[in-house]
Order: C-alpha cells, then structure tokens, then sequence
C-alpha cells in the first residue's frame, strides 16, 4: 500500500518538475583524475554535476564516466585531503583534472547532528578531526588511543603505565568531571563502545589498597585498545558540550567518533602489510654509586662483606637492567581488501599483532577481522554492515604500588647489586633476603594476564521517503552492539618467596576473573532538506534513541593452592566478588540547521535524555544547543582575490551531562564471613557510602567561539578557538565525618569552570613536483578553577598531604597540588604545583622528495607536575640512583637520598615535580618504490610498494627524576592521576615497514 | 521490498515505544540499609551481627601498629610506606598528620562499627518479628558493650581530644567530649549493657565467631562486659569500681592466663588474615622489628621474650633503624588477637590494689610473675615501686597488645620511652582527623 503511493509520488513529482527530462538526449563524460604535484591518480573523487544531485566517484585508476543532460556544464571535484576543483565542459572529449593538496582538509565533513554532518568551512565548532594518514601513516601504534597524541589541540592524553596492550586516559578540554566518569565517549560506526578498566585482583597479593587508598592500582588496560587503529578511515573529537550535546548525559567529557573504512566501487584492491621491530626501555635510571663506606652506613656491617665480595668477585648485578632492559620484538601484520559494485561494496581486514615488553614475560597480541558491507538495493534504500571481532591477549607483569613488597618495582627498590637472585641449574630461585620478593623468580612465574574476546556489530538503513529537487525526507535507523567477554588470571604458584607460608604467605594466589559486557543502541531518524529558490537550505532531523549497559564482573579468588594449580577450585579458601552495573538510557534529540547561501550558517538543537541511573529514571533531563557560523569570504563584499581567501566566525553554546556513579544513590552492606563457632559465620557491614537518592546530573554548559582562515588560496589555514565550560552540580564524593560510619556520600556540591585556548595551524611551506613540506602546529592551554564549593575543601587522590596531594578548594584549579610545608597556608597546606600543563602544543611535519616521505611529530608539554614517590621508595631502601648527589639539598649538605629522606613529615615539596617533556613522539620514513622498478619486478602485479621506517618516543627530552614524566599509578578512572609509584617504565619503539598495494 | 519497508516501519514504531519507559534498578551490587531495616527478621538480625564481627576487625593492624610504634614496643617497617618510620616515631620535623592512613583508617572502621550497631538497635525497636523482650535485651547488652570497646579504642588513639559519643543520626552528629565525660559515657554505656545483659534470658538470638566460646550466653557474655568495664574505670583511676568490675568478670587468679574473648581471623577470600603477622625474617618490604630495649631491659629468665619475639638470622636496617628481633607474638596469618585476657584483668587488680591493698597487690604480681618463670617481687612494696613493677608487668605480658603507650600516657612516664634517632618524638595522642571538620 505504502509502497504503492510512495511510488505514485515519486512519478508525480518527477513529472511535476522535469516535464523535459525524459526527452532531452544525454551527453557522457570520461577522464582521469590526478595529483598536480606527482602526477600519481588520485582514487575515488566525488564527481557531481554542479547544481544537481547527479554524480558519481573516479575508480581506483582515478577514471570516472558521468552523463550529464546537456552541455555546456560545469562538473565540481573534490576530495578529502584537495582543494576542490571546478571545471566548465563544453564538450565529450576525455580530460585530466589535476588536483592540488590542500592543508587543511576544510571540504571534508564534520559531524553536526546525531544524523547528520556538515562540511568543515561551515561548521561552527572546532571540531577535531584526524584522518588514516595522520593516525597511522607515520608509525603503527600498538592501540587506538596511543594513536592521539598530538594530533589535535585541546586533549591530553597520557599513558598510566608502560606494560604493553595500553592503559591510556584521554582528557578533552581539561577536568570536566572530579568525580565522575572523565573519559569521552567513542562511538565506532554508531555503536556505542565500552572503554572499562577492569581489574584482575591483584589486590589480593598487593594490598595496595590497604593502606587508606581505596582506589584500584591493579592498573588494567582500557578497553577501547582492542580496536584496530589500521581499519579507521576517521576520527572525529567532538571536544565539549557546545558539540557533544547532542549525545546529552554521557557526552560531558566529550565524544570520539570514530568511522572506519568503507570500500569503494570498482576494481577489488588488495593492501598487505608487515612491520617488523623492537620495543626498548627509553630510559632507566642507573644504579647508586656504591663503595664500602655508602654500603655501611645504608646497609649495615653485614652487608659490606657481601659487597665487598660481590665486587671482587665482578658480580654486582644491574637488576634494573636486567629487569627493564629487555628488547621486546614486535611484529604487525595488515591485510586488506575492498572493492564491489555499485550497488554493494565492501571492506575487509585482518590484522595480527604481536608484541613483547620491556619486561620479559610481559607482552600483548591481537587479532582484528572486520568486515564492512554497504549495499544500494535501489536509489532509495541503503544499507551498511559494519562487523568487527577482536581477540586480544595481554600479559602485563606485576607492577605498580603495593603495600606488601612484591610488586616487581617495589621489589626492586630494595633489590642491590650484590644480591644473587638467579635460579640454580634446577630452576629453583633463591629468596631475597633484603626483601619480599626476589624480582627475577616474580617476573618468570607470575601471571598476570588479560584476555578479550569482542565482537562489535553496527547496522544502519537509510530510506529516502521522498526526494526532489527542493526538498527530501530520509529515514535514518541505526543500531549496534558491542559484546566482550574478558577474562583475567592472576596467577602466584605457592613456590614464590611471597607465597611461601614460612614467609606469611598464601602458599599460592590464584584469581580468575570473568566480565562479560554487552552494550546495545537504537536509534531512529528523520531529516527532512528544504531548498528555498535563493539559495537557502532548511535542515530539520528529529529522532529517538536507546541505549542499554550490561556489565557483570565475577572475580574468583583462591588461595593455598593445590600443587599449585591454577583452577579456583583446586584451592583451601576461595572467595567470589560479582560486580554488576546496568543502565537504561533514551532520548529525544531534535535539530533545526539553517544555511543561507554557505553565508551564514545557523543551528539550534535539544536533546532530551533519561536514564535508569536518576534517583527518578522518568524524568527528562534536557540539553540545548546553538550555534552559528559566518563565512565572510563568502559575502559579495568580500575581494574575491584577497590573500585571505577564507574568513569564519563563528560561535557555538551547548549544554551536556554527567551520570552520577551508580553506586551513588543507595545506602547499602558488603558482604563478609567470619569464623564462627560452627563453621563460617556471614555478616554484612556497611559499604561506607551514605546514599543519596536525590543526586542529579553533573551538567556543562559549553560556549566556544573562534575563528577560521585561509591564506594564500588555504596554502596556510588556521583555526583559533576559545572556550569556557562551566560544570555544575558537580558531582562530589563529599567526605562525610567518618564518625558517622560512612566515609563519603555523592552530593552536587560546586561548580568548576575551565577556560581554554586552542590554535591550530596548517602550512604548506613548500609545494612543487619534486618536494613537497606540509607543517602542522597546535596549541592548546587550558586553566581550571574550582569557583564555587558547597561542601568544606578537601585533599583527594594521592597519599595524604604529607607525600602531597590533590586538593579541591573554592577559587583554586581543580588540580592543584599542595603538602605540608615550611610556609603553610590559613588551612595547613601548601600549594606546590598543578598537575595541569601550562601548555602543550605539537609540530607536525610532512616532507616528501619525490618517493620518500619523512614525517615527524613532536609533542612538547610545558608544566604539569606530577607525585613521584618512587625516588623516595628507592631512598628509604638506600637504593637510589642519586643517593648520594648534591643538588636538591639548599645547603649543598646531604645527597638527594638522605635529603628526600629529612624532608619527610615535614615538607612535601621535593616529592611534586615538574613533569614537562619534549618528545618526538612519532617518526616516519618511508620510499615508495618506482612503479617502473617494481613493474619490472613484479610483472605490474603490484601497484605500490612502499618501505621504511618509523619510530615512536625516540627522543625524551624531561628533567624528571625517573622513567617518564607521563605515568599514573591510578589509571585512567579519575583526573587526580599525575601520581607515580614505581611504575612499569615507558618504552621507545623501532619499526620496519613493507606494505604492498596490488 | 514491500516487507523489507515493513520491517523499517515496524523497527520504527517498537523504537519509539521502547523509548517512553525506562527500567529503574535497585542497587544490584548488595542490600540495601532500607530494605533491612524496615522489619528485621532473625536472619537479617544474624547477618547485621555478623557484620559487626567483621568491622570489629577492620583497621585493627593500623590501631596496633599506632600505638605499637609510638609506645616503643616494635617497629614497624614497610618499605612501600615511609610514614610508619617517619611521622610515628616524629622523625627530625616529622608530626602526626591529621589526614594519614594511620589515624583515619582505624579511626573510621571504629565507627563504621558503632554505625552498624547503631542500625540494629533502630532496627529492633521497629521489628514486628517474634523477638522475645529477653533476645531482645540481650541483643541490646552484647551490642552496647561492643559499641562502647570501639568508642573506647578510638578515644585511646586521640586522648585528651576527645571522640564524638552521639553519632546516631549522620547528618547531624552529636558533639566531641572530653576525655573525662567521653569515659564517663563509655563507662555508663557499659553498666546499661550489664543491666539489658542481666535480664537477657538464656541466649542470643544469632551465633558467635569462635573467638568468644565460653561467653556466648548473655549470662557468660556479660562477664566479659565487666571485664571491659574494670578497663574503663582504671583509665578513670576509679579503682574501687575496677575491683567491683572484676569480682563479676571472667577474671581468675588461678586460671589461664590467655583466658580471653579474641579477634578471629581465617584466609576466607571474604575474611580477614591477622594483620599484626608477619613471618620470621620478614624483610624491610613489610615487618615488625622488637624495639631492642625490650630485649634488654628485661629480667633474666623472662620466658616472654622469647615467646614473643624471635631472634633473626641477620640484622635489619631501615631508615636508621635496627634491630635483631622480629615481633612474633602471632604466629600465623590465622592467629587470633586477644580483646581483654585474664591476665590483664590479674594487673589491673594489681594496680587497683596498690593503694588499696598492697599485698593482695604484689600476690597478683607474682601471678603474672611466676607463669613467665620468674620469681616473687622482692622490691620495696611501695606505690611507687609496685606501679614502677606493675608497669613492667604490663609491658612484658601484654607486649603487643596495644597497652604500653596508653599505661605510659596513664602514669605520665611517655618520656621514659626510648629514642631510637636524635630528633624523635614520643607523641601523646593523634589529632582528631581532619574530616570531622574540627
């Protein structure tokens, strides 16, 4: 029925405004696309008959056919990365369109609208875009958001540890929550993606949260690391609520949308590529200067005759280098293939990685497969399929903070030289008699190991209800699952020093742990395009969406093993820990985009969202947004010749939220056992967190403004942005009097407001056939301030103000750091330092001579301090590298050793360091071998072949007194990170790269 | 295609419907305080008890270490957490911090304790289940003397600062009160919990941990609340009511010494190990070294020394200390910790009688005496010299359980404490933490 009438209208509106159409004879048009400056086919331009919806794409040899009704016309070109080209044709005869590389890519398209996108030179928002090339051009990144640096202004990425398989936070736009969640929200292909940190219990061995820190320290990877950086074709980072409204309550700390790679119509291409390398320690930190006299005085009488006859005996072993000083081998394999018809395309890739770590017996392997479909069934109705499954193994080591000593970089703080700690001909480890753990036996028989295996599934249909001329209805519907199942085994044999009971140990740990995730979203809409007669097009979308969360984690913990054993079951005690977050959430989002003439471009939108995580799950909670752009350049006043040949202004306001942590809204009991007269006796104790059911959302509200410019016809653009973003209800883990039994409860207590700038500038500083230099800069500074406090200031994050900490107090920035000190303030503390970088920015560098490419990035982080503990570890244990230099002590007295010592209990100050660094982040050097060389090799089998070289973090530049000023000992949860206690060191990478395209 | 835009249609539709409602969860993670207490039931109320077993324990290796530490009887080494050597024993500038793991954790588990005794006895006067007056009372006994112990626990740690005592209602806590009015509070706690005991009937309505056989009857359970009580009044100096305390309690002058109700501890994933273990020839990473004048300064042929402590096989330095003994009073991760033990409750009718009656006083000396091998008290009897023996007394048998800084502070003799390293500082009390907003 339906069918019939939609068909009846579309006759009737064809022939209500092409009367002629069916009459008028047609011409068709061939030629061949190409770069200006090599000369090399450009692939799969967009071709369009200007004025019209009729056009087509040039094929993988950059030829292209379209039929146009008549001549003369005028044909427009454009594609991602060029400056769009416009020719008038007045006959059939084939013709060549040379293409000139933009800098800025502004005609590609950014996201304005849940279903719908606008090109950049309209946009009125900053919003950050990186393509393949500037993700994964330069080197491979082992995982997705290792990827970011530096690629674009207003994030802050940093890295929590060094073991392999990732571990990254990712800040956008400085704190936008204290506490709650702080990391964006990735969408891949529409589906919502999972990014939890789950932790495989170490705990249990570790007590690192024993000692008053309640925070996790098992330090696990994220989990957007499972995703393939080689199969993205685009990332979009929409920074702050003025953009990321239209994903409403979960978009506060921003939204990362990610679009991987679709195949194009016409001849199947085949991609292969393999890169071969190592990882290496970028730094360590060398052993103390030991003679008779510092052992003396450090170790006592005893110890010097070890010393003594280690030395003499040329056996004084650098544990750390033994330790850390591991080449890990890293291999990355990449095929893949797209291709089809015009009516169905398709892309598919596999990819195999394999990497060790600096640490022997540490190491990640993943293995991708994706594949994406579109499929045309007719002009009206569209389909695309985007499938991904992933399985990904991580064996990350022991590390990070512990309050029993076993930790492999605790243990080594108190690991000498003239220890013997290597196994004996039959295996057996000797115990570590200065210490818990004997740091060699930890590394080669601990387990600690994450597995994954993840299936990421995301649909979509577009309908054309009707289409003309003026105006077109679409129906957009969408949806997508992300399912995971993750499994984790901690593993401790009871042959362990730490594990031994004669040693108080558990006589072997095992831990395994079981998540399984399953997210879904639906989502369905409608956008309707109005043309006007003078050039103005109405935009109007209106949708629903839904959103489900299902975690549940299960944490199975034996101790004393049987024959050590790993199954839980072959165990004297175990214990379970189930863990469960569920969420509902659904909304509304409905936008209105007006565009007069690309002159000025106007849009007002709302969400409206509502949750199962509200104290009331009906109530909707709404998000506005507005914005507008202005092209001057586009004005009839403007000089169409000037040097500046683009000029934007633009302004953009928009509201986002924040969820309050599940747990916030009940008052509840853990539950224990004891030892009981007849067996175990259950008991349940209070969970310490006083319930409020009437918490609200945290909201932001966003205001950007800015500008755009192109120079010199955009050889030289630039973006400036301003922003403020003001968060309100901030969502407090408010300290309560522990005297009332509870530590803490959630209240919105305060408001926090950063206000940044962001630059961005793109250069092409040298353009001819031969040699091409492309330079991009960003800037980025941000600044916080906590300007309003309901509750009373608090310390937060770290370990007590003694070692220094974070501290949250109306008209102070939400990061700073402060201690005890000689000159304290009004409250006891004393503010020495800020773990917010002054400022950042990145240089990005492309240069090509003919067939080889160089291209490095270097990333420069001014300001930011960290608490480092790990020095003070290592004094306490008369370990430290620096014991016994001069020049921390003001006096030129003591060495660095005893003077961190003296200051402890009474001054925090030379524990907060300066964390800046200068590194080049990444490095590419690649040749493309001449087509006449590899035809003659290959027979013309191969189109491209292409080899080199990359690297990332070759070079370090920091004043920082340990492995790398970017570590955190608390994961990714939560802003007050910029805390290091002896931490898996970071690592450089070499890589050597072939890749075949045929 | 007919069915295929159908299917869109429909999809369309279930979206929009499936968007008007969304599913509101409780909390999925463990019960809910409301739920429970809106009408207690027999189970619930053994769960809600077993609970207070449970936070009895928790934070008590931080109490120990505290008041260990600063009472000079061990030290205790951590090399992941230089503030057990730094800030307790007062390192050159080192001063207590009033928001440090040291007094916050074990300050916090005390209450968190007292709140969920607290949540019972709400809970009891609105139950409708089949409670007799007698469980009831006895419910209301056994629950007050454990409340007033924490309350007591925490006022050791913070002293003349003071603890709050009315903390029922969270949102808004009752005062802090002076050491003498919050003993005095502890203390009638104490006598309204004998009297709910006395009338208790003849058992509980929950179960025990192990740690109490012998005094899970309300009849037997309320010896133990006298025992307490005889604690209580001798930190008031009260001490004809200590002896009146102790005629009542389990205290035996020719009974076992280890007589006790004790902690319980078991590797259960969901339970807590001893937290003042750690094994012979532990290194800095985490142990517990014998302050060495404890070796020292004690008498020849003291048995006690060598059960609770144990020589190394090296000495051991940390941050300029050292020492050759471990503190071994528990022998394993599973070993229980005594709360009150006949022997204290021998010396505290020692030190009750000194004044009172001096011989009856040096009788109860040579008790404690006699059973770590050593001879009858041949010193001067004399209040001075039978405190200065008392004392002794106290510091060999109850080493390690929490009494020597808290006896020290009592006598006024914290400044015979040793100093291990010049620029210490024998501390008197914790600040109260800072997140009482004092």
């Amino acid at each position: 029925m339906r069918q019939i009438i939609y068909g009846n209208l579309k006759l009737f509106l064809c022939l209500l405004f092409f009367p002629g159409t069916l009459v008028i004879a047609q011409e068709t048009l061939t030629g061949k696309t190409i770069n200006e400056s090599t000369g090399e086919v450009v692939p799969f331009v967009n071709v369009i008959e200007k004025g019209t919806s009729n056009g087509t794409m040039s094929d993988d040899l950059g030829n292209f056919s379209i039929t146009v009704n008549s001549l003369p016309t005028t044909l427009v070109f454009s594609f991602v990365g060029y400056e769009t080209q416009e020719l008038r044709v007045t006959n059939t005869s084939p013709f060549t369109v040379s293409f000139v590389e933009s800098a800025a890519a502004l005609e590609e398209v950014v996201i304005t609208g849940l279903a719908t996108s606008i090109k950049r030179s309209n946009s009125a928002n900053a919003v950050s875009s990186i393509s393949a090339k500037e993700l994964v051009g330069t080197t491979t990144p082992p995982t997705l958001d290792g990827a970011l640096y530096g690629k674009f202004p207003g994030a802050i990425v940093s890295a929590n540890s060094g073991a392999p398989g990732g571990g990254l936070s990712v800040k956008l736009r400085g704190a936008t929550s204290l506490q709650g969640n702080t990391q964006p929200l990735y969408i891949i292909d529409g589906v919502y993606i999972d990014n939890s940190s789950i932790p495989a219990g170490l705990n249990i061995v570790s007590a690192a949260a024993g000692q008053g820190s309640s925070s996790n320290q098992d330090n696990p990877s994220n989990r957007i690391a499972d995703i393939n950086p080689e199969d993205i074709a685009n990332i979009e980072i929409l920074k702050g609520a003025s953009t990321a409204a239209i994903y409403g309550s979960r978009a506060a700390a921003g939204v990362i949308i990610i679009t991987t790679k679709r195949g194009a119509a016409g001849q199947t291409r085949y991609n292969f590529s393999q890169s071969l390398g190592w990882t290496e320690v970028i730094n360590l930190l060398g052993v103390r200067d030991y003679n008779e006299e510092r052992v003396r005085t450090s170790f006592g009488e005893a110890a010097v005759q070890d010393f003594i006859q280690a030395r003499d005996q040329n056996r004084l072993i650098d544990y750390e280098k033994e330790l850390f000083g591991e080449k890990g081998l890293i291999s990355i394999t990449n095929f893949n293939t797209s291709g089809g018809s015009e009516s169905t395309r398709y892309f598919a890739s596999v990819t195999h990685n394999n990497e060790d770590g600096i640490v022997a017996n540490t190491g990640y392997e993943k293995i991708s497969f994706r594949v994406n479909l579109d499929h045309k069934a007719n002009d009206f109705i569209k389909f695309g399929l985007s499938t991904n499954y992933v399985n990904s193994t991580s064996d990350r080591g022991f590390f990070n903070n512990d309050n029993t000593g076993t930790s492999m970089g605790v243990a080594l703080t108190g690991t000498v030289p003239w220890l013997q700690l290597f196994p004996d001909e039959n295996g057996n480890y000797p115990d570590n008699p200065l210490g818990a753990s004997n740091i060699l036996q930890t590394r080669d028989l601990v387990v600690n190991k994450e597995k994954v295996d993840r299936l990421i599934m995301g649909g979509s249909a577009n309908l054309d209800i009707f289409k003309t001329e003026k105006s077109g209805l679409e129906l957009i519907l969408r949806g997508g699952v992300d399912y995971y199942g993750y499994n984790t085994i901690a593993f401790f044999p009871k042959e362990l020093q730490f594990q031994k009971p004669a040693n108080g140990g558990q006589n072997g740990v095992s831990v395994q742990g079981t998540t399984t995730n399953k997210n879904y979203n639906l989502s369905a809409f409608l956008v309707h395009n109005y043309f006007t007669d003078n050039g103005i097009n109405f935009r109007t979308q209106a949708g629903l969406t839904n959103e489900f969360f299902d975690q549940n984690q299960f944490l199975l913990a034996a101790t004393d093993l049987v024959a050590s054993e790993t199954n839980v079951d072959q165990a004297t005690n175990t214990g379970i820990d189930q863990l469960r977050i569920k969420q509902e959430d659904a909304g509304f989002f409905v936008q209105e985009e007006v565009n007069f003439q690309d002159k000025v471009i106007a849009t007002i939108g709302l969400r409206g969202d509502k949750s199962s995580n509200n104290g009331d799950a009906n109530e909707l909670f709404y998000y506005p947004k507005a914005s507008v752009a202005v092209n001057l350049n586009e004005f009839d006043f403007w000089n169409q010749e000037s040097v500046l040949n683009q000029f934007k202004i633009r302004a953009a306001y928009g509201e986002a939220g924040n969820f309050p942590p599940p747990a916030a809204l009940f008052t509840s009991f853990d539950n224990f056992t004891n030892v009981g007269i007849d067996g175990t006796l259950k008991g349940i104790s209070l969970r310490g967190v006083l319930g409020n059911p009437d918490l609200k959302f945290e909201r932001q509200k966003e205001f950007e403004t800015g500008i755009d410019f192109g120079l010199f016809k955009n050889r030289i653009t630039g973006s400036l942005t301003y922003y403020i973003k003001e968060v309100d209800d901030l969502i407090l883990n408010s300290v309560k009097e522990p005297s009332s039994g509870f530590g803490t409860q959630f209240v919105n207590g305060g408001s926090l407001e950063n206000k940044g700038v962001e630059i961005g500038l793109n250069a092409v500083l040298f353009r001819n056939r031969n040699f091409n230099w492309d330079l991009g800069i960003n800037f980025f500074k941000n600044e916080s301030e906590i300007t309003r406090l309901d509750v009373p200031a608090f310390n937060v994050g770290a370990f007590g103000a003694t070692l220094g900490t974070f501290r949250i107090e109306e008209g102070k920035s939400a990061t700073q750091l402060v201690g005890i000190g000689p000159n304290p303030g009004p409250n006891g503390l004393q503010v020495f330092g800020d773990s917010e970088p002054d400022f950042q920015m990145a240089f990005n560098n492309s240069l090509r001579y003919k067939g080889l490419e160089l291209s490095f990035l270097w990333q420069w982080k001014q300001g930011g301090d960290n608490v480092n503990l790990t020095a003070l570890l290592t004094d306490l244990s008369g370990t430290s590298h620096d014991f016994d230099t001069v020049d921390l002590d003001p006096t030129g007295q003591v060495g660095n050793g005893p003077f961190r010592i003296s200051q402890l209990g009474s001054s925090a100050e030379v524990f907060i360091e300066d964390a800046s660094y200068l590194r080049l982040r990444e490095l590419g050097l690649y040749y493309n071998i001449p087509l006449s060389l590899s035809d003659r090799i290959f027979n013309g089998t191969i189109q491209r072949i292409r080899v080199g070289f990359s690297g990332t973090n070759l070079i370090n530049i920091f004043d920082y007194n340990s492995y790398d000023p970017e570590v955190s000992n608390f994961g990714g949860q939560a802003i007050f990170n910029a805390v290091e206690v002896t931490p898996f060191p970071s690592s450089k990478r070499y890589l050597f790269k072939a890749e075949f395209n045929f | 295609m007919k069915i295929l835009y159908k299917i869109l249609v429909i999809m369309t539709i279930g979206i929009f419907t499936a968007s008007c409602d969304v599913e509101e969860f409780s909390d999925l993670n463990g019960p809910e305080v409301d739920g429970l207490v809106e009408d207690l039931g027999r189970g619930d109320l053994a769960d809600l008890v077993g609970g207070v077993f449970f936070s009895m324990r928790a934070g008590l290796g931080t109490y120990y270490d505290d008041v260990g530490v600063i009472g000079r009887e061990f030290y205790r080494f951590s090399s992941s957490d230089p503030r057990f050597t730094a800030d307790l024993l007062g390192r050159e500038n080192a001063v207590l911090d009033n928001n440090t793991f040291y007094i916050t954790t074990p300050w916090a588990a005390r209450y968190r304790t007292v709140k969920n005794i607290n949540i019972i006895l709400n809970a009891l006067d609105n139950s409708t289940a089949d409670f007799t007056p007698q469980e009831i009372s006895a419910t209301k006994g056994f629950l007050n003397t454990i409340k007033a112990y924490e309350l007591l626990l925490n006022l050791n740690l913070v002293h003349e600062n003071g603890i709050r005592i009315d903390v029922n209602d969270p949102n808004n806590l009752g005062p802090f009160v002076s050491r003498p009015e919050a003993l005095t509070a502890i203390r009638s706690l104490m006598e309204e919990a004998a009297s709910d005991l006395a009338s208790g009937g003849d058992s509980f309505p929950f179960n025990f941990t192990a740690g109490f056989v012998g005094f899970t009857t309300p009849a037997e359970f309320l010896q133990v609340n006298k025992a307490l009580s005889a604690r209580v009044a001798a930190y008031q100096m009260d001490y004809p009511a200590v002896l009146n305390f102790l005629e009542d309690s389990f205290m035996d002058l020719s009974g076992d010494l280890d007589k006790s109700v004790y902690y319980v501890f078991s590797e259960d994933q969901t339970d807590l190990v001893n937290p003042v273990f750690f094994p012979e020839n532990a290194s800095a990473a985490g142990v517990r070294i014998v302050q060495p004048n404890f070796i020292t300064d004690a008498e020849q042929g003291d048995t006690r020394v060598a059960e609770k402590t144990s020589l190394r096989n090296e000495t051991i330095t940390f941050d300029g200390l050292s020492g050759d003994y471990d503190f071994f009073v528990y022998k394993s991760r599973t070993d229980d910790i005594p709360i009150i033990r006949n022997a204290e409750l021998i010396l505290l009718y020692a030190e009750a009688n000194i004044v009172i009656n001096p011989s009856e006083a040096v009788e109860a000396l040579n008790i404690i005496r006699n059973a770590a091998s050593l001879p009858d008290y041949s010193g001067p009897v004399t209040q001075d010299a039978l405190e200065a023996e008392m004392l002794n007394q106290r510091r060999y048998e109850l080493y390690g359980e929490g009494h020597r800084w808290i006896d020290a502070r009592r006598f006024g003799i914290l400044n015979t404490l040793p100093i291990d390293r010049p620029g210490d500082d024998v501390f008197t009390q914790f600040p109260i933490p800072l997140t009482e907003n004092q």
